[in-house]
């Protein structure tokens, strides 16, 4: 059992051991910028794939000319003219010098909108990306992920069918 | 495999409990994993494919389905030389692939998760590189790979539940029956993919498998207090994530130089997902055991959907939605309550068939 126990331990340290050097997160790499104009505030989108597809997700960064210190603001998504999202600018978690959003995707294609309000030494203002065009989603239609993805749960209703035929009691 | 003849008298640890141990400890090293992955995302957010929280993930099913392993190939070559196979591991054998492998039906499930875990984890490899290393918990990959877990978890709750005679095998099945019942409670986020303008398909889905759960449990079980048992088992794995996934996705942060993200509430994601009011309804359940299942399955269901939005405002604010939507969402769960208590009575009696002892002669 001891054995075991230090079998198991010395699995565990390897485990972790090979793991802390492969931690190297991606850096964010803009491949794409938009200029949006939010009052006295010149704004930069950058993108880190482009075109923007459905449901892939990429980094998107929020650049104010002179930097976000001593300003904070919110971002808005808007779907057509459907509002989907209302956050407070944050910092993107591997570039802390701007704001942005890691890894994220939109999740239907067509057309959006990214508005701005920004809150800063030069007062509040507001400023729009308009005609933000989302092309259809890479890869397989979603029926199929879905039904590929769903196989062990028809797998189980299958075996717990069989096992219901089996212990009914007469 | 039969030790009982040569091992000395001071052996103490019952026949099967050993495997079973890891294949349950497997599945809690998988539920750790997730809650912290849950938070990790939230709270800190850069990922790859070898952070800690996906490394528990990974050796959740590593160790549940090498445990299953071995004993489908000792049964198999204890089945091959005739010795006598003890049901109390794992359940009757049954044949794999023809005779080729005699496996214990529970270790049969657990393993089987398990290999699933390893085929999806290339189907999720495949789907990052085709969308991005997206960190949403709902993508299709993401459930298969749940389900995967919740498969080897349900094989966990089988291979505790034919030693259901035995103390460990009476607190096997409740820790694991705990363990599957807050993991559903993530799976159940795979029913967003369902329209949900009329009523909320994910309060539904947690209504049902809470409901199931309960009554598996404590059905197969078949004492009373084993529904209880399960809501506080349940309720001690809310607490004690509660307060360590905030803490564990913090330190980690810490320990490799990230930081927190700017306005992070600090509120633990999986286990806000696990219904509060769940203990009330495990007393439910015991209290009205004399009527039919679908009762108490009924009144548990509604309460749960009823407590969904509460739980909601208590943790993050906000207005109490008592609209039309809600009250069908309620409506709804009741319904698949008393449906999910008929059938969770039903899966304890099929999980009684499992057991070697008196009461049944096949399975």
């Amino acid at each position: 059992m001891r054995k075991t126990l230090l079998g198991l331990l010395g699995t565990l340290a390897l485990l972790l051991g090979v793991a802390t050097p492969a931690l190297a997160f991606e850096p964010v790499n803009v491949v794409h910028t938009e200029k949006v104009q939010a009052g006295p505030y010149d704004l930069t989108v950058g993108f880190s794939t482009w075109p923007v597809k459905a449901m892939q997700s990429l980094d998107f960064t929020f650049v104010p000319e002179d930097g976000i210190d001593g300003k904070k603001g919110t971002l808005t998504l808007l779907y057509g003219q459907e509002e989907m999202d209302d956050s407070p600018l944050a910092r993107h978690p591997r570039k802390r010098e701007v704001w942005g959003l890691d890894i994220y995707a939109l999740p239907e294609p067509g057309t959006w909108t990214l508005k701005f309000d920004v809150d800063g030494p030069a007062g509040r203002a507001s400023g729009e990306l308009k005609n933000l065009q989302v092309m259809e989603q890479p890869g397989p239609p979603m029926g199929l992920s879905w039904a590929i993805s769903t196989i062990p749960l028809f797998g189980l209703i299958t075996f717990i069918v069989i096992a219901w035929r089996r212990t009914r009691t007469p | 495999m039969d030790i009982t003849a040569v091992a000395p008298a001071t052996r103490t640890v019952p026949r099967g409990l050993v495997p079973a141990g890891f294949v349950l400890g497997g599945t809690l090293i998988s539920l750790i994993g997730l809650t912290w992955d849950i938070q990790w995302h939230s709270d800190v957010g850069p990922d790859t494919f070898f952070t800690l929280p996906h490394l528990f993930l990974y050796a959740g099913s590593a160790f549940s389905g090498l445990a299953s392993l071995v004993v489908v190939l000792m049964t198999t070559a204890n089945a091959k030389r005739d010795k006598d196979v003890d049901p109390i591991v794992g359940g009757r054998a049954v044949g794999v692939f023809g005779r080729t492998f005699a496996a214990p039906v529970g270790y049969l499930i657990s393993g089987t998760g398990a290999a699933l875990f390893l085929v999806y984890g290339l189907w999720d490899q495949w789907w990052h590189g085709l969308y991005g290393f997206d960190a949403v918990i709902d993508s299709p990959p993401h459930i298969g790979l749940l389900l995967s877990i919740s498969i080897t978890m349900v094989g966990a709750v089988m291979v505790f539940a034919v030693a259901r005679d035995q103390r460990w095998g009476t607190y096997g099945v409740i820790i694991a029956a705990a363990a599957l019942l807050v993991f559903s409670m993530v799976t159940s986020l795979g029913l967003r993919a369902v329209p949900g303008a009329l009523f909320n398909p994910v309060s539904v889905g947690t209504a049902f498998f809470s409901v199931m759960i309960l009554f598996m449990a404590a059905h197969a079980l078949s004492r009373r207090g084993g529904a209880f048992a399960v809501g506080v088992a349940v309720a001690v794995l809310q607490a004690v994530f509660w307060w360590f996934s905030p803490w564990a996705a913090e330190v980690y942060a810490n320990a490799i130089g990230l930081p927190l993200r700017d306005y992070t509430d600090g509120i633990p994601g999986m286990p806000n997902m696990i219904p509060m009011c769940l203990v009330l309804v495990a007393v439910v359940v015991e209290l009205l055991h004399k009527v039919p299942a679908w009762i108490p399955g009924a009144v548990g269901g509604a309460m749960i959907a009823v407590c969904a939005p509460l739980q909601r405002v208590l943790t993050y604010g906000g207005p109490f939605p008592i609209n039309a939507r809600y009250l069908t969402t309620i409506v709804l769960a009741a319904a698949f309550g008393a449906l999910a208590a008929v059938l969770g009575r039903r899966f304890g009696h099929m999980l009684r068939h499992l057991a070697p002892a008196k009461e049944n002669s096949h399975a």
